[in-house]
């Protein structure tokens, strides 16, 4: 389905990013995966993609700073001459309350989940023009929703959604369809790392320990809608966040360790 | 004391904010006070202004601040012999 097709995964070595870069090498496309501190995990992550049959390039960059974002997509450039799928992926974050949030956290979480999605969309677009391309961004229940210890990660990924709209509409013209996927808690490294630091902060067992739909959401079923997104299917669906939470956002946190 | 050595207390007290005579060879993270985003951006820092790469599953083995200058000395070598 997306046979021929060029995509880029920021934060594609692990994790939710990991399970994109093998949906869209399964449909097809060649993927290039970046990283910032886990070679290791990102190579792993090209040598999987490409026992798919595609090609793989793994690019390191910390995607918080323009200029390592610059030369990133220099090099998607230079390899590619093109790109068709950009997923902005790569999130980072301390969990804080408010009052503990300094500026340095604050800059850090909102350049790299935030600005990174503007600065990268404005390049991803160039490698785009004249024939369209599928743009995907990854956020989360945090962006309305008050977790513990999210308030940074929570207010980028409200920052990204709104910016999911403005670009949706800012692109439609140019064939460039804008979407973001939006997950609950995610059986990722990053999502058990958060859980046990909210579940200090909290001093009690984290809510989120299933979904009314039996089971947390894994990495996959993030990586599925993302796919989606990414095929002609979904031509139709600009600026939409679709929410991958079996069911979570409808139930109050009192009832989810019921089991909802 | 080597030049690596200056260039990574310059780094590390620029970033984390911590005294200069706190890093020692021995000093622990915790005798600097930084926290995991402080870390994060001494690595990247150290990167930038060496030309290397230190990925997180090296950088976990660092114990203290001898482990930086050890590190960083062997991976500007290897460099340098490339």
């Amino acid at each position: 389905m997306l046979k021929g097709k060029v995509a880029l995964v920021t934060g594609g070595s692990r994790g939710i990013g990991r399970a994109i870069a093998l949906k869209l090498a399964e449909q097809g496309a060649d993927v290039i995966i970046n990283f910032f501190r886990r070679r290791q995990a990102a190579e792993q992550t090209a040598k999987d993609v490409e026992s798919l049959g595609v090609a793989a390039k793994v690019i390191k960059a910390n995607v918080g700073d323009p200029e390592k974002i610059d030369e990133m997509f220099d090099i998607i450039g230079s390899s590619f001459g093109r790109l068709d799928i950009f997923i902005n992926n790569a999130a980072s974050g301390l969990p804080r309350s408010a009052l503990d949030l300094d500026a340095k956290g604050w800059d850090w979480t909102m350049d790299i989940n935030a600005k990174a999605f503007l600065l990268c969309t404005q390049r991803a677009v160039k490698l785009m023009e004249g024939r369209g391309g599928k743009i995907v961004t990854i956020s989360s229940l945090g962006s309305y929703l008050v977790l513990p210890g999210y308030v940074a990660i929570g207010i980028s990924k409200a920052a990204l959604e709104a910016l999911t709209r403005y670009l949706a509409i800012e692109l439609a013209a140019k064939g460039i369809c804008v979407n973001a996927v939006a997950g609950s808690l995610v059986t990722t490294e990053a999502g058990m790392l958060y859980t046990r630091a909210a579940q200090e902060q909290l001093g009690e067992a984290f809510p989120w320990q299933t979904t009314p739909a039996g089971r947390l959401v894994a990495p996959e079923d993030i990586a599925n809608v993302v796919a989606f997104l990414c095929g002609e299917e979904a031509f139709m669906i600009r600026g939409q966040i679709i929410l991958v939470d079996g069911g979570t956002s409808l139930v109050p946190f009192s009832l989810m360790s019921k089991g909802g | 004391m080597s030049a690596t050595e200056e260039t990574v207390k310059d780094i590390i007290v620029k970033i984390v904010h911590c005294d200069r005579e706190v890093l020692t060879p021995t000093a622990t993270f915790q005798d600097m006070k930084a926290d995991s985003l402080d870390m994060v951006q001494v690595l990247v820092a150290l990167e930038d202004e060496f030309g290397i790469e230190i990925p997180d599953e090296d950088a976990q083995k660092f114990q203290n601040f001898g482990d930086f200058i050890t590190y960083v000395d062997a991976k500007v070598a290897e460099k340098g012999n490339a």
